[in-house]
C-alpha cells in the first residue's frame, strides 16, 4: 500500500489547531517529497509556525494526520521529532549563549547521553560539521562570542545531524549578506541532492524564486494550494498569499502637504553606531517613507532622533525651531513620537491596561498640579482614541498582552496621537500584524497624516512602503543614500539604492 | 577564551583585561596581601585554619546556592535549613547510630530541597517565593523540634563528629577538606558532566534548552534538592562543630551565600558562575571578617565593608562584559 504514497517524504493532511477560541490552522495540507526545497508562504500570523510547530512537536494538533516515510507520527515533544529526523532552525535564535558552539550543536543529544562529557570527540565532529558548510568558526568558542552571522551559522548547523530527513528552515537568511546567502543556498542544495527535503520559510519572493521546487501558501490559516514554482510568479504568489489585487491594500492619499518642513534634520551623526551625516525633512501631512537593508542605519537613525541614542552632531529643526533632544523625555516634550519596530520590548507594556499604556506619555495634560490624575478626563480622552483608533476590545482596561498585533500597534500609536505629536516616527508599522489589521493600520496612518503631522515610516516591506508614503529615502550604511519621488517608486529602485548603487538610466 | 594565558597578557591592553577577567581571584590574593601585611597573627596556623572552619558551612551552601543561580533561581531557604537540619542531626545522633543519622540527615535536607524544587519546577512558582515559604517554614519546624532551645550531642558517635569537625589532617581542617572536596566535584560536575553543562544550558536559555528535547524541569527540580542535601551537609559540620544543634543557627547565612556566589561573579540571570570562583568569593567574604576581627574592627562597620566590597566586585565585573 506504500508504492503510491512513497512519492512524498512528509505528508501533513487536514491539520486543524485552535488555541482556545481562536482558530488558527484550519484543514491544512502540506506534502513535501525526498531531495525537494519547498517554501512556506504567507503572512505574519498566517499559521505557518503553528504548522511547523505541530510538525516538530512543540505543539499539538487537534485533528489531521501526520506521516513520515509512509509512517504515522505524532511527536508529543520536539526531543521526539528530533529522533524522528525532524530538524528546525527557529527564526528566532535558539542558542545558549554561555555553551562552547559544539555544545549547541549536539545539544539535543547532552539531553539523552551519557553522565560525562567526551569534548573531544563533541568539539572535532562540531569542527567538521562547521567546516562542511564553509564558514569559518572555532567549535570551542563560546557562542556569546560569536557575530550575528556565525549565531545563525551555528543555528543551522545544529539542525544537521546525520539522521535528518526533513529540515526546516524560518527566514534563516535575515541576518545574511549576499555572500553568506550564497553560501547557504550551495549548501541547501547539496542537502536536498543528499535526498534531504527542506521546508523554507521565507518572506523574500525573490530567494524563494530563486531555490524552491514548489511552494504551499497559507492564508489566514487556510491552505490555498501547492504548485511548482516554475509555473507561478512573483505577483501570483502575493495574490495567493493576501486573497486580493496588491493595490487595495493601500488608502488613497489626500492629505494635503504643506510646503514648509515640520521637520528637518541637518548632519545628523551619531556617536555609537553607524548613523552619519543624515539630513532629510519632512513637510506636515506628508508620509515620508525611509527603507533600506537590515543594518542600514534606519531604526538607529529614529532612535538618534528620538533622543534614544546618544548624538555626535547635527541639529534638528522643529516649525522653524532648533530644539535638543537628548533623551526620550526631551523629544516627548517636544511633541515627537517614536513606535518602535519591537513592539513587545519596547513599545507598549504589554501587562498593563489599554488606559494605563496610552495615558503614560501623557500625564501632564490629564493630571492637576499636584500631580494627581484627573480620572475623568482620562477616560475621556483614552475612550476617544479608542473609539477613533478602531481598537478592538471590550473596554480600556483591558491588558494589551491580551489584544492581537495589531491591536497593540493601534495602542502604541494611541500613546503619541495622545500628545498631539507634531513628527511621528513609525518603525516596520505591520510586523507581525494580519492583513485586516494592515488596513486599518495604513488607514490610520493616512488619518493621522491627514491632520497635518509629519509622518515618517521606516519598513523593510516594499509593496508596503511604496504604497503608503510620498517620498521615500533609502539608506545605506549609515546614510541616506539617495531619494525616491512617488514616480520614481518600483523595488529595482530602492534595492539599488539600498545596495548602494545609482539608479538605472532610462532612455 | 581560546587565546593562551601568554597571548592575553601581550595583546594591547591584556593585562588590564586578565585582572578584570579573574578580579575575584586578584581581589582574594590582594586581601591576603593586605591581611599579612597589617597583622603579625594572620598568617599564623591557628588564625588560617580558624578560618577555613568559619567558612566552611556558609561555603558549604553557597555551592548549592551556585547551582540554583546557575539555573536562574535563587533559594532563599538554605539558612534556615541549616537550623532545622542541625536540630534534626543532633536529635538523630541520640537516637540511632552515627552513619545512619549522617544518611537521614542528608536525605531529610533532599526532602525539605525537593520540595522548593517541586514548586518552582513543577508548579512554578517564583523561585523567590517559593523558597521564602521554605525559609520560615525550616525554621519555625526548627524551633518546634528543639522546643525552643539547642539539642546537645549525648553519645559516642556525637563525641567522634565533634573531634572530626575541630581536628585538622595535614594540617587543615577535616570540615574545610569536606568543603574543598564539594568545590573540586562541583567544578568537575560543571565541566565534564553533562548534568552541570545542562543546567549552565538551561539557565543560559530556557526555551532554546526545552526545543533541543532537555527536561528542563527535572534538572530545575534537582538543583533545589541538591541544594537542600548541601545545606543538610552544611547543617552536620555546624551542629559537630559545637556539639549541638540550634534553631538559632544559620541566621541570614543565604545572603551570605548570594553575597559569595554574586562576589564570585556569576550572573543571577543564570547561565554564567563557576565553583572556583564562588569558593574564592566565599575566602574574600570570609577574610574580611577575619581581618577586621583582628584588627577590633567591631560587628556593625564590619557588615558595612562586606556591602562596599559586593558593589565594588560587581561593578567590576560589568566592566569585564564590556
Amino acid at each position: 500500500m506504500k508504492n503510491s504514497e512513497n512519492e512524498y517524504r512528509l505528508e501533513m493532511s487536514g491539520i486543524s489547531k485552535s488555541f482556545g477560541v481562536v482558530s488558527v490552522l484550519k484543514d491544512v495540507t502540506l506534502k513535501v517529497k525526498p531531495g525537494e526545497i519547498h517554501a512556506l508562504l504567507g503572512e505574519n500570523g498566517a499559521g505557518k509556525s503553528t504548522l511547523i510547530k505541530i510538525l516538530s512537536g512543540v505543539h499539538h494538533k487537534d485533528s489531521g494526520t501526520v506521516f513520515l516515510n509512509g509512517e504515522e507520527i505524532n511527536p508529543k515533544n520536539t526531543h521526539e521529532g528530533q529522533v524522528l529526523g525532524i530538524s528546525v532552525v527557529y527564526q528566532e535564535l535558539s542558542l545558549v549563549n554561555d555553551l562552547s558552539v559544539a555544545e549547541n550543536i549536539y545539544l539535543h543529544k547532552l539531553g539523552a547521553s551519557k553522565f560525562w562529557m567526551n569534548w573531544d570527540k563533541i568539539t572535532k565532529d562540531a569542527q567538521e560539521l562547521i567546516d562542511s558548510l564553509g564558514f569559518t568558526i572555532d567549535a570551542s568558542a563560546k557562542v556569546r562570542d560569536l557575530s550575528i552571522v556565525q549565531k545563525q551559522v551555528v543555528e543551522i548547523a545544529k539542525a544537521l545531524s546525520e539522521d535528518t530527513k526533513v529540515l526546516v528552515l524560518d527566514e534563516p537568511t535575515t541576518v545574511f549578506d549576499p555572500t553568506d546567502t550564497k553560501k547557504l543556498f550551495d549548501n541547501l542544495f547539496r542537502l536536498r541532492d543528499k535526498g534531504i527535503s527542506i521546508i523554507y520559510i521565507s518572506h523574500h519572493l525573490d530567494e524563494i524564486i530563486k531555490i524552491a521546487d514548489s511552494i504551499t501558501v497559507l492564508r489566514d490559516g487556510v491552505d490555498t494550494g501547492t504548485m511548482a514554482v516554475k509555473d507561478t510568479d512573483t505577483d501570483g504568489i502575493i495574490r495567493l498569499m493576501i486573497g486580493r489585487e496588491l493595490k487595495d491594500l493601500f488608502p488613497v492619499r489626500d492629505a494635503v502637504i504643506g510646503t514648509e518642513p515640520i521637520f528637518e534634520v541637518k548632519n545628523l551623526t551619531a556617536k555609537d553606531t553607524l548613523v552619519h551625516d543624515v539630513s532629510f525633512s519632512v513637510r506636515p501631512g506628508e508620509v515620508l517613507g525611509i527603507a533600506g537593508l537590515g543594518g542600514s542605519g534606519r531604526t538607529e537613525t529614529a532612535k538618534l532622533i528620538f533622543g534614544a541614542d546618544k548624538k555626535k552632531s547635527g541639529t534638528l529643526i522643529l516649525n522653524g525651531k532648533e530644539i535638543k533632544t537628548k533623551s526620550p523625555v526631551d523629544a516627548a516634550a517636544h511633541q515627537i513620537g517614536f513606535v518602535s519596530e519591537d513592539r513587545k520590548e519596547e513599545g507598549v507594556f504589554l501587562p498593563l491596561s489599554i488606559r494605563r499604556n496610552v495615558s503614560v506619555t501623557n500625564f501632564k495634560s490629564i493630571s492637576g498640579k499636584l500631580g494627581f490624575i484627573n480620572v475623568d478626563n482620562e477616560y475621556k480622552k483614552v475612550l476617544g482614541l479608542i473609539d477613533k483608533l478602531n481598537i478592538k476590545t471590550p473596554s480600556s482596561e483591558v491588558d494589551v498582552k491580551n489584544l492581537s498585533g495589531g491591536n497593540q500597534q493601534k495602542v502604541a500609536l494611541a500613546k503619541w496621537l495622545s500628545i498631539d505629536s507634531k513628527v511621528i516616527f513609525i518603525d516596520e508599522p505591520t510586523r507581525g500584524v494580519d492583513v485586516g489589521a494592515k488596513i486599518e493600520i495604513y488607514n490610520l496612518i493616512n488619518e493621522v497624516a491627514k491632520k497635518g503631522v509629519g509622518v515618517v515610516v521606516i519598513s523593510s516591506d516594499m509593496p508596503e512602503i511604496m504604497g503608503i508614503s510620498d517620498r521615500i529615502l533609502v539608506m545605506h550604511d549609515g546614510t541616506i543614500y539617495g531619494e525616491l519621488q512617488k514616480e520614481q517608486f518600483s523595488e529595482e529602485n530602492i534595492l539599488r539604492y539600498s545596495i548602494g548603487k545609482a539608479l538605472k538610466q532610462h532612455n | 577564551m581560546t587565546l593562551t594565558l601568554k597571548q592575553q597578557l601581550s595583546s594591547p591592553g591584556g593585562i588590564l583585561k586578565f585582572l578584570v577577567k579573574y578580579n575575584t581571584i586578584f581581589i582574594f590574593i590582594l586581601l591576603v596581601i593586605f591581611s599579612a601585611l597589617i597583622s603579625d597573627v594572620f598568617f599564623t596556623s591557628v588564625n588560617l585554619s580558624n578560618l577555613l572552619k568559619q567558612v566552611s558551612g556558609i561555603g558549604i551552601i553557597s555551592i548549592g546556592m551556585l547551582l540554583v543561580i546557575l539555573t536562574g533561581g535563587i533559594d532563599l531557604s538554605v539558612g534556615s535549613m541549616v537550623a532545622l537540619l542541625a536540630v534534626t542531626f543532633a536529635i538523630l545522633i541520640n537516637l540511632v547510630i552515627l552513619p545512619l543519622a549522617i544518611v537521614l540527615t542528608i536525605a531529610i535536607g533532599f526532602g525539605l530541597g525537593s520540595v522548593s524544587g517541586y514548586l518552582v519546577a513543577y508548579q512554578k512558582m517564583a523561585p523567590f517565593v517559593a523558597t521564602l515559604a521554605l525559609m520560615t517554614i525550616a525554621r519555625g519546624l526548627g524551633f518546634i523540634y528543639a522546643k525552643g532551645s539547642p539539642v546537645t550531642f549525648k553519645t559516642a558517635g556525637g563525641v567522634f563528629m565533634s573531634n572530626f569537625a575541630n581536628n585538622s589532617t595535614l594540617g587543615i581542617p577535616n570540615i574545610a577538606i569536606v568543603f574543598f572536596i564539594i568545590v573540586i566535584a562541583t567544578m568537575v560536575m560543571l565541566r565534564y558532566n553533562v548534568f552541570g553543562r545542562l543546567i549552565i544550558a538551561i539557565g543560559s536559555n530556557e526555551e532554546a534548552s526545552r526545543l533541543s528535547g532537555i527536561k528542563v524541569n527535572k534538572y530545575k527540580f534537582l538543583v533545589y534538592a541538591i541544594s537542600g542535601a548541601l545545606a543538610a551537609t552544611a547543617a552536620i559540620i555546624v551542629a559537630s562543630r559545637t556539639n549541638l544543634g540550634s534553631p538559632n543557627m544559620g541566621m541570614s547565612w543565604e545572603l551570605d551565600a548570594i553575597a559569595a556566589v554574586v562576589i564570585g561573579g556569576a550572573s543571577l540571570n543564570g547561565g554564567r558562575g563557576t565553583a572556583i570562583n564562588t569558593l574564592m568569593g566565599v575566602l574574600i567574604l570570609g577574610l574580611i571578617g577575619n581581618i577586621l576581627n583582628l584588627l577590633n574592627v567591631p560587628s556593625y562597620p564590619q557588615q558595612v565593608v562586606k556591602g562596599a566590597i559586593i558593589i565594588f566586585a560587581v561593578l567590576l565585573q560589568r566592566f569585564e562584559s564590556k
